[in-house]
């Protein structure tokens, strides 16, 4: 056999295999990643199985799209909400037609949803029960995800992992986040005290709400080496008397800073925190411990949780960082 | 001889009634001292009356004397009780009071020139339009003040005004204004502005719970001068209503029969309703939708003194204070046996406790009841 002939059969094989395998890699069909698609457990203990990677991605909450973009799979997803605004400007993108809105985040828009022909949905809890559930009914693979803790979330993003074929990136962004926050704990576990503190949902002449030891920014607090003045609340969100605020002293007021540069937060300016009436007492107002957080990082169950706990530690104990 | 006893029965009626009225300004002023000792933190009964004491000049020296006595943690202590009684309980309480009295008045006036038992200080679409001046506010213009008056307040008492004018000049036929198409547009004009509540809390996103905890209502942490803003409003238009309690007796026995009686019913009409409609509107403007009491404090009030206006008016008014005042007390420690620091917002508790508390009173009466 000519021997011209014997190389070219080589090389043709040789590219086919090379081919084959670029193909194999890039749609993600290896065996391994195949297998995670099965049986996907979510939040809601709801268990769905996928044939195949998913290319047409909606998610329908901040926090889950947070999570698909830290994971790198920007060109797969098709719609995000209109809440949605990390870790791009995405009503900019809605407006100029690069990826589709749900519609609204409370009451998703099914049509629009239909019409995108998704092969995954991610979405939140809550207010999104009822359209998981018609959605589900319509056959579509819906993973609900709605941690309550920093481990939920750890959960949520090898979940999403699982359900994408980025099993390798998820482990990736887990082991750093918690090495960032493990990093926190040990160097606030030398801090001489801990601060008392006070998370604040909402104030206004008609109520005050805080959070419990139920609520997400529980942990945080406890992580940045803080006490929460209601953590022996057992519950979420809840309207508290502000007479127990001042009764429990605390030495730091976390105050969100209602992000979306959208008007001023509700608490005011600083002075009108300071002048709150019956308040002058409070150890954070007479000693300078008023901290305005980003309500968005704060309130999110999402792969930013590294970040806010970085900060909430930095300004419970300034002298160690 | 029968003009004599008639002049008699009348003076006995009305030294009676000055009775019920005195009797019902002790029992507020008993509830407000007893209020004001009721919260989630602890404070002794005679803490409070050296907090009290020390706003007094005579009494000021003796509190100082005592306080020198203080180690520094306890005087921070009566420092933070202070500012608990003086900036947080005692403004809700005087809130209390004057929203109470304002929902109370009007409901009696807007029950008395309407002649409909369901009518109630926001018949006029005075709720929706405050929800609405609010909702629009919180949307687009939070974060400045009108003559130092929170921008949502003003917004409110607007909103509620501007339903009342649109809901009167939609019903007026010629220069009459017929109570029944009275009702069906302030229905109407309700069901339209809640809609574009809705609408707006569907658009709001991150200010949506802004407008909900408006739409619930409640006075947990009121301003001195959110208060004095609407004090004059309440209070004068409370007195004026008050000239006019002949006249709502009058209007009971019907229009046409208080026509003839010699009563100018459009003119007299219209002041009600404006007045009754500015107390709604600076009430609801504090306290957000309080729901139930300018419906129920004039029925229950209707119950025990009778029908007649000169006494129902004030001591409806008075007794609307007692009541939201009472109900806020609640508000502020019903979770407290449970460890708690939960707080409800007033609303609820003027409908949880008052509906059944009004049920009760029914069913002693058990007579027939009339307006």
């Amino acid at each position: 056999m000519n021997t011209k002939y014997v190389i070219a059969t080589v090389f043709i094989i040789a590219v086919i295999a090379v081919t084959a395998f670029i193909y194999v890699y890039y749609s993600g069909q290896t065996d391994s990643q195949l297998e995670a698609l099965l049986n996907l457990v979510d939040d809601t203990k709801y268990k769905t199985s996928l044939d195949a990677i998913p290319s047409r991605i909606v998610s329908m909450a901040p926090s889950t799209t947070e999570i698909v973009f830290a994971l790198g799979l920007d060109d797969k997803v098709v719609a995000v909400s209109n809440y949605c605004d990390y870790p791009y400007d995405f009503s900019a993108w809605i407006e100029a037609g690069d990826i589709a809105s749900i519609g609204d985040f409370t009451d998703p828009n099914m049509e629009v949803i239909a019409s995108l022909d998704p092969d995954l949905i991610l979405a939140t809890g809550g207010v999104q029960a009822p359209t998981i559930d018609t959605l589900r009914d319509l056959g579509y693979k819906v993973l609900v995800l709605n941690p309550a803790d920093i481990n939920g979330v750890m959960q949520n993003i090898e979940l999403v992992g699982n359900a994408t074929g980025k099993t390798a990136e998820a482990a990736a962004l887990i082991d750093g986040i918690t090495n960032r926050i493990d990093a926190v704990v040990d160097k606030v576990a030398n801090a001489e005290s801990m601060p008392t503190v006070y998370y604040e949902v909402w104030y206004d002449p008609t109520s005050l709400w805080t959070a419990g030891s139920k609520a997400w920014q529980n942990e945080l607090i406890e992580k940045a080496g803080g006490v929460n003045i209601f953590a022996d609340q057992d519950l979420e969100y809840f309207q508290s008397s502000a007479e127990a605020v001042v009764e429990r002293n605390p030495d730091i007021m976390l105050l969100p800073a209602q992000g979306m540069g959208f008007g001023e937060p509700f608490w005011g300016s600083l002075d009108d925190v300071k002048a709150r009436p019956g308040w002058n007492t409070v150890s954070a107002i007479q000693n300078d411990g008023l901290v305005e957080v980003d309500s968005n990082t704060i309130a999110r169950a999402g792969p930013r949780v590294a970040d806010i706990i970085e900060d909430l530690a930095k300004a419970f104990h300034p002298e160690l960082f | 001889m029968g003009a004599d006893s008639t002049e008699n029965a009348y003076f006995r009626r009305a030294s009676r009634w000055k009775f019920i009225v005195i009797l019902l300004i002790v029992a507020l002023i008993v509830t407000m001292i007893i209020s004001l000792n009721v919260g989630y933190a602890h404070i002794s009964f005679a803490d409070i009356l050296k907090i009290l004491g020390k706003q007094v000049p005579i009494l000021n020296g003796y509190v100082d004397s005592t306080l020198a006595a203080l180690s520094p943690d306890e005087l921070r202590t009566f420092q933070a009780n202070a500012g608990i009684i003086l900036q947080m309980r005692l403004p809700r309480i005087i809130a209390g009071v004057v929203v109470g009295a304002g929902l109370a008045a009007s409901g009696v006036v807007y029950q008395g020139v309407f002649r409909n038992p369901m009518a109630d200080s926001y018949v006029l679409g005075v709720s929706a339009g405050a929800a609405c001046g609010a909702s629009i506010s919180i949307l687009f213009g939070t974060g400045f003040t009108v003559f130092g008056l929170r921008v949502v307040q003003v917004a409110a008492f607007i909103g509620a005004l501007f339903a009342m004018f649109l809901v009167y000049n939609i019903s007026r036929v010629g220069s009459r204004v017929p109570v029944l198409t009275l009702l069906l547009c302030g229905i109407a004009v309700n069901f339209f502005l809640y809609s574009i509540v809705a609408l707006l809390e569907v658009i709001a996103g991150d200010e949506l719970h802004a407008i909900v905890f408006w739409l619930i209502g409640g006075f947990s942490n009121p301003l001195w001068s959110d208060i004095w803003a609407v004090f004059p409003f309440i209070m004068i238009g409370i007195a004026i209503s008050y000239f006019y309690a002949r006249s709502l007796n009058l209007l009971a026995m019907g229009e046409e029969t208080a026509q003839h009686l010699g009563l100018n019913v459009e003119r007299v009409k219209q002041i009600l309703l404006v007045l009754a409609s500015l107390v709604t509107a600076a009430a609801v403007s504090l306290s957000g939708l309080v729901g139930f009491v300018g419906l129920m404090v004039p029925h229950v009030t209707r119950l025990i003194v009778g029908p007649d206006h000169r006494i129902l008016f004030p001591a409806s008014a008075i007794f609307g204070s007692i009541f939201l005042v009472i109900c806020d007390a609640l508000a502020r420690v019903v979770a407290t046996p449970f460890a708690s620091t939960l707080e409800l917002p007033v609303g609820i508790i003027t409908m949880l406790f008052g509906a059944p508390f009004f049920i009760l009173l029914f069913r002693k009466k058990k007579e027939s009841y009339a307006l």
